[in-house]
C-alpha cells in the first residue's frame, strides 16, 4: 500500500503535466487553425495546472510536517528534531523540491498572465505566450515525473528518523525565504520571454508586447534583486568567513540573469521613445531566460563545484537540452524575423540619453561576458589542456571593477542629459552641483587618510551619482508635488541611489576589513580595530536538531555574542555558527574556530572589523523600493509611444495601454 | 547583418553546450599528482603513542601513506579495508602503512582505533605541514611510497584490500 | 566663462586629491602584508572557492603558515607561488596565469569588449551621415526669400 502523500503528490504532478500539455496543444491547434474556441479552452488549463502544483507542494509540505519518512526527499532530507520553520522551509532545501518550487511559481505566473489578458483571451498575442508558458511548465513537471521526482518511496523499511536538512540550511530563518523570493524573480523572467517569442511568432514585433510585460519585467527584476541580497545576507550570516560574495558558480548563476534584465530594462526605454533597437533587446530577453536555465544546469548538474551543490543530480543532460531548444527557438526566431525588425530611426548623438544607454548595455554586456567567460573557464580550460584551472576572487574583482566604476559615472551623467542631443552647456549646467559633490567626496576621503585609487573612485564617483539622483528626485518633487516623486523615472533614481549604497560598502568592505585571531581565557580582554572583546566562557547548549558550544563574547562592554560551533547528529564535522554585532558604522563578526575542551584551556575566536556592511542590506531593500516606486504609475504621464513633443499635460488616466498598438 | 549575428551567436551556443555535455561531474575529478617520481616529502611526527616516527626510516619497504579523519565518511569505510590489507601483509612484511592524521584530534584517533581495531602507526600533523607538502585536498588521499622513498602513484578517495594487493603487485613487478 | 573656470579648476582639484591618494604612503609592503597578498591569490585547499587568507579552515591555516614562512625566508611571491602549484596542482591559484590556456581568461573579455565598442562606434557613425542635414542651394533660396523684408 503506497502511502498516501506519494500517491496524491504524483497524481497531482502528472495532472499539471497533463494539463499544461493539453494547454499548449489546444492553444497551438487554435493558433494555427485560428480556432478562437480553442485557444479560450487552451487558456483555461493554466488554472489547472496551479491547482495541481499548489496540492503537490502542500502535499509535500504536509509529508514534511507530519514526518512521513515512508517519502523518500522527506526521509533524506527531515528529521524528528528540526525546528518547523526549517522543515516549512526544506521543501525547496534539495533538488526535488527545488524543482516543485519552480514549478508552481511558475504556475502561479501563468494564472497571473492569463487573468490580466482575460480581456485578450482570443489575442494570438496572448495564447502564443501561454503556448511558451506552458511548454515550459511541460517541461518542469515532466522533469518531476522523471528524474526529479519529490514523491519517491522509500525502498524497503521505512526509517524512523531521518538526517534533517544540510547543517549549513538549518542555520538562520533567511533560508525561508532567500529561494522563494529568488525563485519569484528567476522565473518570471519567462513571462517576458514568453511575450517576446510571442511577438516574433505573430510578427507584431513593435512596442506592443514591450509595454504589456514592462511591470511584469520589473516584477521579475525587483525579486530577483531582492533574492540576490538576501542570498548574499544570508551566506554573510551563515558560512562563517565574513564575506557575502564569493563569485561561486551558484552566485554567478543568479548574477548572469541580472545583469542581461537589466540591460533590457534600460534599452527597453530607448526602444519606447525611438523604436530602435528591437532586435538586441529580444536578443536581451531571449539571453535573460536562456541564462537562468543555464543556471539551472550549472548549480544542478555538478559540472562544477559550488557551496550549492549539496546534492548530486540526475536533471543536468534534461535541462542541458532544454536551454539548447531555447537558445535555438530563439535565435530561430530572430533571424527569421529579422527584416521586420529593422528599425528607420538613427540616434543623432552619442552625447544623449540614448548614447549614455547604448554604452550603459555595452558595459553591462561585457559585465555578463566576464562572469560567464570566468565561470565556466576551468571546464574550457580542461577541455583543452586535460588539467583544471581555477578562476576565483582576484580574476572577477581586477575585471569587473573597471566596468563597475564606469557604471557609475554612467548613472551619474545619464539622467541629466537630454534626449537626442545634449549640449555641453546643459550638461555642465545640470552636474555642477554634483560634480563638486563627487570632488569633494574624494578630497574628504584623502584628508582622511583614505587610500587606493579604485577606492578614491568609487567613493567619488558614488557621490557624484547619489548627487544626479538626488537633484532629479528634487526636481521632480518640486515640479509635481509628491505624487511626482513615484513613476518610472524617479523609481529608478531611488534604484540609483540603492545601487550607489551598495558599491559604496563594497569598496570600505574591500579595502578596510580587519581580522584578528584571538587566543582568550575565560575573563580575558583584547581591543582589536577600534572595538573590545571580552571573553566570558563556552558552555554546552544542547538545541532540539543540535548540540553546540557557544562562547560568550561581551563586545564593547554591551550585549553578549554568542559565536558557536555546533554538531548535529548526522553530519561528520561540527559547523560553525558566527555571532555578528552589527552597527550602522561597521559588524563585529565572531566566530569560534576551537571550542576549548577544559576551562583551562584557552578559547580560539576569529576577529572581523567589516565596515559598512549593514549598508549592503539597506541599499538593497533601497532598490527593491525604487523598484515598488517605478511600478506605479507616475503623476503625469504620457503614452510612451506618443513624439516628444506632446504637448504638456496630456495624460492617459488608465493604466493598461491601449489593446491593439499597431507596428511599423 | 542580423543574420551574420545570429549564426556568431548560434556557433558560440552550440560549442557551449558541446562543451558542458561532455564534462564529468566535478566530485569525481582526479588531480594528478606533482609528486609522482619524486622523493616523497619526510614525514616526522609524533605518534600515537608518543615516540616519534619518520617516513625514512620505513625505507626498504613500500609503504601507503594514508591521509585520514574520523569525522570522514570514506574514511570511516576504507578502515575495515586496511585492517584486512595490513593483516594480509603481516608476514611478508613487504608493506607497511603509515597514517596521517588530516585536520582531527588525536584522542578522537585513539577513540577509533581502539574501537574498529588496526595497529599501524598513525602520526599527528597539528600544523597540516605534511598535508601540505603532499598536496593533500581532503581525506581520504593514500601515496604509495617505493622502498627507495619515491612517490609512486596518488589515490583520491577511500581505498580497497584488493585494489591495494593488485597496486602492489603492479609495482613489485615493475621493479623487477 | 566663470562656469568654464570652474570646471577647470574642479578637474585639477580632483586629478591631486587623486593622484595624493593613489600614491598610497610610497613604502614597501610589510612581510604580513605581502603575505596576506599571496594568501589571498591562492585557494583553501579544502574550501570551494574561498581563498586561503579569507578561509578559517585548518589547511588554509597551514597555506598562510607556509607563506609567511617562506615571505621571512625572503622568496619572491612567484617563487611562493610556484612551489604551492608544484603541491596542489594548477587550480590552486585562484586567477589564471596570464601565459598558456589561461591567456584566453583575460584577453577575450578585452577582445569582446573592444569589438563592441567599435561596433557601436560604427553604428554611430552610420547614423551621424543618416541624420546629417546639409542644407542644399534650394534650402538656402527658401530661407532668404522668407527672410526678406
Amino acid at each position: 500500500m503506497r502511502p498516501l502523500h506519494s500517491v496524491v503528490g504524483q497524481a497531482a504532478v502528472l495532472v499539471g503535466f497533463l494539463a499544461a500539455v493539453s494547454g499548449a496543444a489546444l492553444l497551438a491547434v487554435g493558433l494555427l487553425r485560428d480556432r478562437p474556441d480553442l485557444r479560450r479552452q487552451g487558456r483555461l488549463h493554466v488554472f489547472v495546472v496551479l491547482g495541481a502544483a499548489a496540492v503537490a507542494a502542500l502535499t509535500m509540505e504536509h509529508a514534511l510536517l507530519t514526518h512521513d519518512f515512508a517519502l523518500r526527499y522527506v526521509a533524506d532530507n527531515h528529521s524528528l528534531s528540526t525546528p518547523t520553520i526549517y522543515t516549512i522551509a526544506s521543501l525547496w532545501g534539495a533538488l526535488e523540491g527545488s524543482i516543485l518550487l519552480w514549478g508552481l511559481v511558475l504556475a502561479g505566473y501563468l494564472v497571473a498572465v492569463a487573468h490580466r489578458f482575460r480581456h485578450r483571451a482570443v489575442d494570438p498575442l496572448v495564447a502564443w505566450a501561454l503556448v511558451v508558458g506552458q511548454t515550459t511548465a511541460v517541461f518542469f513537471f515532466g522533469l518531476m515525473l522523471g528524474p526529479a521526482n519529490p514523491f519517491r518511496v522509500v525502498a524497503g523499511v521505512v526509517p524512523t528518523d531521518g538526517p534533517g536538512p544540510n547543517p549549513l540550511l538549518q542555520n538562520h530563518p533567511l533560508m525561508a525565504f532567500h529561494p522563494p523570493v529568488l525563485y519569484l524573480g528567476y522565473v518570471g523572467f519567462t513571462v517576458p520571454f514568453a511575450f517576446a517569442v510571442a511577438a516574433l511568432v505573430t510578427g507584431r514585433v513593435g512596442e506592443g508586447w514591450l509595454l504589456e510585460t514592462r511591470r511584469w519585467t520589473l516584477c521579475a527584476w525587483g525579486f530577483l534583486t531582492a533574492g540576490i541580497v538576501l542570498g548574499a545576507w544570508w551566506s554573510y550570516e551563515v558560512l562563517g568567513w565574513g564575506g557575502y560574495w564569493a563569485w561561486d558558480p551558484v552566485e554567478n548563476a543568479s548574477f548572469l540573469p541580472w545583469l542581461t534584465g537589466t540591460a533590457f530594462l534600460h534599452s527597453v526605454l530607448v526602444q519606447e521613445r525611438r523604436g530602435m533597437l528591437r532586435v538586441w533587446n529580444l536578443s536581451l530577453v531571449m539571453a535573460t531566460f536562456s541564462l537562468t536555465i543555464l543556471g539551472t544546469f550549472l548549480t544542478r548538474s555538478g559540472v562544477l563545484d559550488s557551496v550549492h551543490a549539496f546534492t548530486e543530480s540526475p536533471i543536468g543532460p534534461a535541462v542541458l537540452g532544454f536551454f539548447a531548444v531555447v537558445v535555438a527557438v530563439g535565435i530561430g526566431l530572430i533571424a527569421w524575423r529579422g527584416d521586420q525588425l529593422r528599425s528607420p530611426g538613427a540616434i543623432d548623438s552619442p552625447l544623449s540619453r540614448e548614447g549614455f544607454f547604448l554604452a550603459n548595455n555595452l558595459l553591462f554586456a561585457a559585465f555578463a561576458f566576464v562572469v560567464l567567460l570566468g565561470t565556466v573557464f576551468p571546464l574550457i580550460a580542461e577541455a583543452v589542456t586535460g588539467d583544471r584551472l581555477s578562476v576565483g576572487r582576484p580574476y572577477f574583482d581586477r575585471m569587473t571593477s573597471p566596468i563597475a566604476l564606469t557604471l557609475l559615472f554612467l548613472m551619474a551623467v545619464a539622467p541629466a542629459l537630454p534626449w537626442r542631443k545634449a549640449s555641453g552647456e546643459v550638461l555642465r549646467h545640470r552636474l555642477q552641483w554634483p560634480a563638486w559633490a563627487g570632488t569633494l567626496v574624494v578630497v574628504a576621503s584623502v584628508v582622511a587618510g583614505i587610500r587606493g585609487l579604485g577606492t578614491l573612485l568609487a567613493f567619488g564617483l558614488g557621490a557624484f551619482a547619489a548627487a544626479a539622483a538626488v537633484r532629479q528626485l528634487v526636481l521632480s518633487a518640486r515640479r509635481q508635488g509628491w505624487g511626482g516623486v513615484v513613476g518610472r523615472a524617479n523609481g529608478g533614481m531611488v534604484v540609483h541611489l540603492g545601487v550607489v549604497v551598495i558599491a559604496v560598502a563594497v569598496a570600505s568592505g574591500g579595502s578596510f576589513a580587519q581580522r584578528r585571531e584571538l587566543r582568550l581565557l575565560p575573563g580575558d580582554t583584547a581591543r582589536f580595530a577600534g572595538h573590545t572583546v571580552t571573553y566570558l566562557g563556552t558552555e554546552e547548549v544542547h538545541h532540539g536538531n543540535r548540540t553546540s558550544a557557544e562562547a560568550k563574547v561581551r563586545i564593547d562592554g554591551g550585549k553578549v555574542y554568542r559565536p558557536a560551533l555546533s554538531t548535529f547528529p548526522f553530519a561528520t564535522q561540527a559547523i560553525g555558527t558566527p555571532s555578528v554585532r552589527t552597527s550602522l558604522r561597521d559588524d563585529v563578526y565572531l566566530t569560534l574556530l576551537s571550542a576549548p575542551r577544559s576551562a583551562s584551556q584557552p578559547a580560539v575566536i576569529g576577529m572581523r572589523v567589516l565596515p559598512l556592511t549593514v549598508w549592503l542590506w539597506i541599499g538593497g531593500a533601497m532598490m527593491a523600493l525604487g523598484t515598488v516606486m517605478a511600478a506605479v504609475p507616475g503623476a503625469r504621464r504620457r503614452r510612451p509611444t506618443e513624439p516628444a513633443s506632446a504637448p504638456a499635460g496630456q495624460s492617459v488616466p488608465s493604466a493598461e495601454p491601449a489593446p491593439e498598438l499597431v507596428t511599423t | 547583418m542580423a543574420r551574420w549575428s545570429a549564426a556568431g551567436v548560434a556557433l558560440v551556443a552550440v560549442l557551449l553546450v558541446t562543451l558542458l555535455a561532455t564534462r564529468e561531474p566535478a566530485a569525481t575529478q582526479v588531480a594528478s599528482s606533482a609528486l609522482a617520481g619524486h622523493a616523497a616529502p619526510e614525514i616526522a611526527g609524533r605518534e600515537l603513542s608518543g615516540a616519534t616516527l619518520r617516513l625514512s626510516s620505513l625505507r626498504g619497504r613500500f609503504v601507503l601513506v594514508n591521509f585520514f579523519a574520523t569525522w570522514c565518511t570514506p574514511c570511516q569505510r576504507e578502515h575495515p579495508e586496511l585492517v584486512k590489507f595490513t593483516q594480509r601483509h603481516l608476514a611478508a612484511d613487504d608493506v607497511r602503512v603509515l597514517a596521517v592524521i588530516f585536520d582531527d584530534d588525536a584522542a578522537n584517533v585513539r577513540r577509533f582505533f581502539a574501537a574498529e581495531g588496526g595497529d599501524w602507526p598513525v602520526v599527528a600533523d597539528p600544523r597540516g605541514k605534511v598535508a601540505l607538502e603532499y598536496g593533500v585536498r581532503g581525506p581520504p588521499e593514500s601515496f604509495l611510497v617505493d622502498p627507495d622513498g619515491f612517490v609512486l602513484t596518488r589515490i583520491v578517495g577511500e581505498v580497497d584490500a584488493d585494489g591495494l594487493d593488485r597496486l602492489l603487485a603492479q609495482a613489485g613487478a615493475a621493479r623487477s | 566663462m566663470t562656469s568654464r573656470l570652474a570646471w577647470v579648476a574642479l578637474a585639477l582639484v580632483l586629478l591631486v586629491a587623486l593622484f595624493v591618494g593613489a600614491r598610497g604612503d610610497g613604502s614597501p609592503p610589510t612581510d604580513a602584508e605581502r603575505s596576506a597578498r599571496i594568501a589571498r591569490s591562492v585557494r583553501c585547499p579544502t574550501c570551494r572557492g574561498l581563498s586561503a587568507g579569507e578561509s578559517d579552515a585548518k589547511a588554509a591555516v597551514a597555506v598562510r603558515d607556509e607563506i609567511r614562512r617562506r615571505v621571512a625566508r625572503g622568496q619572491s611571491d612567484d617563487a611562493i607561488r610556484a612551489y604551492l602549484v608544484s603541491r596542489y596542482g594548477d587550480d590552486i591559484l585562484l586567477a589564471p596565469p596570464s601565459s598558456g590556456v589561461g591567456l584566453a581568461v583575460w584577453a577575450l573579455p578585452a577582445v569582446a569588449f573592444v569589438l563592441g565598442a567599435l561596433g557601436l562606434a560604427a553604428a554611430f557613425v552610420r547614423w551621424r551621415r543618416l541624420t546629417a542635414v546639409r542644407p542644399t542651394s534650394e534650402d538656402r533660396a527658401l530661407v532668404a526669400e522668407a527672410r526678406a523684408p
